[in-house]
């Protein structure tokens, strides 16, 4: 896998801030059986930092579905649900908060599911999958985000977002990197 | 509470993308009759070795917040004087350092730990809790998740929050989207907030203020308490 902090942050980075942030550095895994989780956006932002992020969690959709691991959709009313699809058989559950699990059912549909750890996709990152991203950590999951699959409104937001879940309540990697292990992992 | 111009701590780091976004903001009101303020894990471990840049600190105090947790001290110290002469609650969230609710060290986060002298996580003896004022024990990030916070503000009828406390992108900032989901309207104060690293530090409060709450400073804060005091509670 590459270096911790070889990922989409790396510009904004200092010597200092890579100090400072050191203890943080450790190995990164997906477990098996882990759920995936499409934050979908509001349909009224303007995603404009890494726009292609739909194409990306899409090709990781498309390889969880091939394994038979639960996908969840987590939707407010303005979500454009024609971007990623969901297949008549995943659950879609309703974001009443930025964080999908607070106020929802997301907890009950991965215990049900069995679900393994979590692995997060969507937008924006600033907002509703760092939320999630931190209570995902917060109720216990191994949790993961390949760094092509999300997107945000700036890109200064998205990768301070990114950085900071990197660090501290999510295992950050690319999308080359992540699939494999998605491949190689089964209900 | 009228709302102080957007402050100052996060201009160094706006680009074209932000100010667009900071100019689309909608307005947000922190109106309240009963207010709380919220103050989290301002505990001796991120005081830890002094006022000194966190870099020089890591390798023997890995939790503090060093020259930033100092600089925020003496704000921190002048809301609380003024919450509590304006009759406003107080409520302390720190983590529960009890061994037995955590025997296998399940962290809050993903940061490589030495076990710290548990002392550390008692309360700043200036900010001390006084009498009668609420202290919630959390295990993670958020001071809601897993506490009764949520009832204690039921039972306060509070129905406005001030949050301050740390780290300004970590618990802090998991609080205050938690209360912002709860349908608080909530007054980050920014001179009560501080993290380790400052671009981290103003990009999340960036974040909140364009996002979940309105950051106002120390002023405005304190102004409005002393205000809502004069005026008298409903």
């Amino acid at each position: 896998m590459r270096a911790f902090e070889d990922y989409c942050w790396r510009d904004i980075l200092t010597p200092d801030m890579t100090l400072v942030y050191s203890a943080y550095e450790r190995e990164r895994s997906v477990n098996a059986g882990s759920a995936v989780l499409v934050i979908h956006p509001d349909g009224n932002l303007d995603i404009t930092a890494q726009p292609g992020w739909a194409k990306a969690a899409q090709k990781l959709v498309d390889a969880a579905r091939a394994q038979g691991l639960p996908i969840v959709h987590s939707v407010v009313p303005g979500s454009d649900l024609s971007v990623i699809e969901p297949a008549p058989n995943e659950a879609i559950c309703q974001r009443a908060s930025d964080s999908a699990f607070l106020l929802s059912n997301l907890e009950a549909i991965l215990t049900r599911a069995r679900a393994k750890g979590v692995i997060i996709c969507g937008a924006p990152m600033s907002g509703a999958v760092r939320a999630t991203a931190v209570e995902a950590k917060s109720f216990g999951h191994k949790t993961a985000i390949a760094e092509e699959t999300i997107g945000d409104e700036a890109s200064l937001l998205l990768k301070v977002a990114l950085f900071d879940v990197a660090h501290k309540y999510a295992d950050v990697m690319s999308l080359d990197e992540m699939l494999p292990l998605v491949r190689a992992s089964s209900k | 509470m009228t709302m102080s111009p957007a402050p100052a701590s996060w201009e160094d780091v706006l680009d074209d993308e932000l100010r667009g976004l900071l100019a689309k903001r909608p307005e947000r009101s922190i109106e309240g009759k009963r207010p709380v303020l919220v103050a989290v894990d301002l505990y001796d471990l991120v005081y830890d070795g002094g006022p000194l840049p966190v870099v020089d600190l890591m390798e023997k105090y890995p939790a503090s917040c060093g020259e930033f947790a100092w600089a925020a001290l003496p704000g921190t110290i002048e809301l609380f004087a003024a919450a509590r002469a304006a009759n406003i609650p107080i409520i302390h969230v720190t983590y529960d350092t009890r061994l037995e609710t955590d025997p296998k060290k399940y962290h809050p986060t993903n940061r490589k730990r030495r076990q710290p002298d548990l002392a550390l996580y008692k309360i700043k003896d200036e900010l001390t809790p006084q009498q009668g004022e609420l202290v919630i024990y959390k295990k993670r990030a958020s001071g809601f998740f897993g506490t009764p916070l949520s009832a204690f503000l039921n039972e306060l009828g509070a129905d406005m929050i001030y949050l301050i406390g740390e780290s300004t992108s970590g618990c802090l900032r998991a609080s205050v989207i938690e209360a912002v989901s709860y349908g608080y309207p909530v007054a980050v104060v920014e001179d009560g907030c501080f993290d380790r690293y400052p671009l981290n530090h103003k990009v999340s409060l960036l974040d909140l203020h364009l996002k979940y709450a309105t950051v106002v400073d120390l002023a405005t804060a304190t102004g409005a308490m002393r205000a809502a005091s004069t005026a008298g509670k409903a």
